[in-house]
């Protein structure tokens, strides 16, 4: 991306110009350098590296890591192998807690937004509100709502219990409810964070375009879908690239609330991934499965990026 | 010894000492490098010997730091330091560590973490080191040794084991009608109780498909009904045998029968019993030391014997030794000798909720005065089953779990799910054996 700053303007005296700014280039270079190398260090070395491990059976607590050229890629296509079936598996239930949860999670807390962005009496108490399950802790979060949700024990069955609903509800041990769980929780637990993202965003609109709109006689939908959303247009394709990502990694809350159950439904592939690599040591075959998470990924948030772009410019 | 001129006097004369006992001692320190020497009671140079556990909660970081105090007091030329990290750390850092020469001069492990370890050349071996010291297989329970070995060799010394039990709640049993004292000891008294209970409006053991009580659980009943989960040479799972089948089945049919509520969550048994909602949970020893359990009126049994004969699912600790680049071995001799102090005293060991592993120790009647909770567990030892010794099976074992989960919550019948995880079981311990050899 071109710094305006540092481009040369045309025009000017162009021998002392260029002297500067390949001055302040280097500068900048300078500046960028110590993260660079954090960078080089911990993302990139490790990436590549990790692309040599998937060549090979890689258990770090023996000496010897056969090579098996692309072997474990192989596997995870080939029906019947250790790792194929529990592998998409636990793609599909990352799926589904996708497909499941992001809409919640750019929704209402665009609602919100929305909402606290009117001068309203208290509006940043509420956005605390909102934001304040955020700063919880995966471990913390978890572990309450697993009480919470107890099939028998919890609170929330006894509550509906009390209301003449059903009260054996297997909220945290079975399919779909698992799923709502995890979905409602993610929800509940993280909203904060875009609200207040989206909330900065409809800040930055401009306030003209809203009276604009109004003397063209819009109502409040139509200035909603064509001042507020497109106004929101770069705010939004970050968020949904972030929440996207960060529901695609989801683990903590598998691991914690259902553990993977029943049986692995709910075993994200993060979740099976760290089991693979972490616990079962086979490091080979997990970073296999990581590239090719990535590699979905990658093309979903191209995709996204593609889609969001602005076709009026 | 408070003032530090003091201290660094006494390390001093220590160390002197040590530098002379070393210049007599010549000869006895060439041992064999893949063995713990063998010494009865240590006698080298003065040492620093480092202890790794993951006693990092309930009692033990109070009584271990209290132990080992006590026993670099009375053993002046070896100094011990106790490092309590969580089992999991312990798990990774120490392959890595040992490779590197810093990783500790005795550990503890758990009994399905010692063939993993042996097989990677990490431990020496203690055959020497147990038959200096003086033990014999009958100074543990029996088939104990057996669990610290791998391919004919000993590499563990058993320091604790902790098996499952029948807990009851008694005020339950009264609400039902049922005498308290009266315990059921077979499937039928069992049954019969849990028919009264329901009758009663109480379900009496919550069954649930997970760690800790399901699968140890069904690993109880699939040796009582005469199965195994592998087989001999721990090459092919095994536990979806007839035995296996029928555990099962008994266990889903507690549900069926109404015994059981459906869809228990991890732990919802052992916190119903506390709740007074449940009469019965087959649950660990480590139970007896739960605060929260105190506060109503407990007994523990052994587990009824339901299938064709006695048996009950039991883990164990062992200590080790780990074969360090470079591992001094007069190191290994110094964590030798006081492995023995520690096994000899042992005794407060069952304030954590386990069982100390040495018989002179559990057998002491003062034992069963200050820990009379323990007596159905010390009981049941002479049927006790151990965890498989295979490298790297604890893979193997969370397939039985997969397995018991499905079954438990519904998802597959008790055939089918067993048959699933072992066909899966299976092919794991193919991959253990290709990749650590044994």
């Amino acid at each position: 991306m071109a710094d305006p700053a540092i481009v040369t303007r045309p025009g000017g005296g162009l021998r002392p110009r260029r002297a500067a700014a390949g001055r302040r280039t280097l500068t900048a270079y300078l500046f960028l350098a110590p993260f660079l190398v954090i960078f080089a260090v911990f993302v990139v070395f490790p990436a590549v590296y990790g692309l040599w491990i998937s060549l090979h059976v890689w258990n770090p607590l023996l000496d010897d890591h056969p090579f098996v050229g692309l072997q474990n890629f192989f596997d995870l296509f080939t029906p019947g192998s250790l790792t194929f079936e529990d592998f998409w598996e636990s793609m599909g239930a990352t799926g589904i807690f996708v497909v499941a949860s992001v809409p919640f999670l750019l929704a209402i807390p665009l609602g919100i937004a929305v909402l606290l962005n009117r001068k309203i009496k208290g509006g940043s108490v509420f956005r605390g509100i909102f934001f304040a399950p955020y700063v919880l802790g995966v471990a913390v979060v978890s572990v309450l709502w697993r009480y919470l949700l107890d099939p028998q024990l919890g609170v929330v069955n006894a509550v509906l219990g009390l209301l003449g609903l059903p009260s054996d509800i297997p909220w945290t041990v079975d399919v779909p409810w698992a799923w709502i769980s995890l979905v409602g929780i993610t929800v509940w637990w993280t909203l904060g964070l875009n609200t207040v993202i989206l909330l900065a965003g409809l800040k930055g609109i401009n306030p003209d375009l809203y009276e604009a709109a109004s003397l063209d006689g819009a109502g409040a939908w139509r200035k909603f879908t064509s001042v507020t959303l497109p106004g929101l247009r770069p705010v939004m394709t970050f968020v949904v690239t972030v929440t996207l990502l960060a529901s695609a990694n989801m683990f903590g809350q598998s691991f914690l609330i259902t553990q993977g159950g029943p049986g692995t439904a709910t075993r994200t592939a993060i979740m099976y991934i760290a089991n693979q690599g972490l616990v079962q040591n086979q490091m080979g075959a997990a970073t296999a499965m990581s590239y090719l998470l990535f590699a979905f990924l990658a093309v979903v948030s191209v995709l996204n990026f593609r889609l969001q772009r602005d076709n009026t410019k | 010894m408070k003032n530090p001129t003091l201290r660094a006097a006494a390390a001093v004369a220590i160390l002197g000492l040590g530098v002379s006992l070393a210049a007599c001692s010549g000869g006895s320190t060439s041992a064999s490098s893949d063995s713990v020497r063998a010494d009865a009671e240590y006698s080298g140079p003065a040492v620093d010997i480092t202890f790794w556990n993951g006693w990092t909660g309930g009692a033990a970081p109070v009584l271990v730091p209290k132990l080992v105090a006590e026993f670099n007091e009375t053993h002046p030329d070896i100094n011990v330091k106790s490092n309590a990290m969580e089992w999991a750390d312990i798990s990774q850092k120490m392959p890595l560590a040992i490779k590197a020469g810093k990783g500790p001069d005795v550990a503890v492990a758990h009994g399905d973490d010692v063939a993993t370890y042996a097989a990677q050349g990490l431990l020496l071996k203690t055959d020497d080191v147990v038959d200096a010291l003086g033990y014999k297989e009958s100074d543990f329970p029996e088939g104990l040794m057996a669990a610290g070995q791998f391919d004919g060799d000993q590499y563990g010394v058993p320091w604790s084991v902790t098996p499952l039990g029948l807990y009851i709640n008694k005020d339950v049993l009264a609400k039902a009608g049922l005498d308290p004292e009266t315990v059921p000891t077979d499937a039928e008294s069992y049954l019969a109780a849990l028919e009264a209970l329901k009758a009663a409006g109480i379900q009496g053991e919550w069954a649930d498909g997970y760690v800790f009580t399901g699968t140890f659980e069904f690993e109880s009943l699939l040796w009582q009904f005469g199965g195994d989960l592998f087989n001999e040479d721990v090459t092919e799972a095994t536990f979806n045998s007839e035995a296996g089948v029928k555990a099962l089945t008994w266990m889903t049919d507690l549900i069926k029968n109404g015994y059981s509520p459906a869809n228990v969550a991890q732990d919802g048994n052992i916190n119903a019993l506390i709740g007074s909602e449940t009469a019965f949970n087959w649950n660990g020893v480590w139970q007896t030391t739960n605060e929260a359990l105190q506060s109503v009126s407990w007994t523990a049994v052994p587990v009824p014997q339901i299938g064709t004969e006695k048996a009950v699912w039991s883990s164990s600790t062992h200590w080790m030794f780990p074969a360090n680049k470079n591992q001094d071995p007069d190191k290994s001799a110094a964590a030798a000798t006081f492995v023995k102090w520690m096994n000899d005293n042992s005794a407060d060991w069952a304030s954590t909720g386990e069982l100390p592993a040495q018989n002179t120790v559990r057998e002491d009647p003062g034992l069963l005065e200050t820990y009379p909770a323990l007596a159905p567990f010390l009981e049941q030892l002479e049927y006790a089953h151990y965890e498989t010794v295979a490298p790297g099976i604890t893979n193997a074992m969370a397939e039985v779990t997969t397995g018991v989960n499905e079954a438990m919550l519904g998802k597959k019948s008790p055939k089918e799910a067993l048959d699933d995880a072992a066909e899966k079981a299976t092919q794991l311990l193919k991959q253990n054996k290709a990749q650590y050899g044994g």
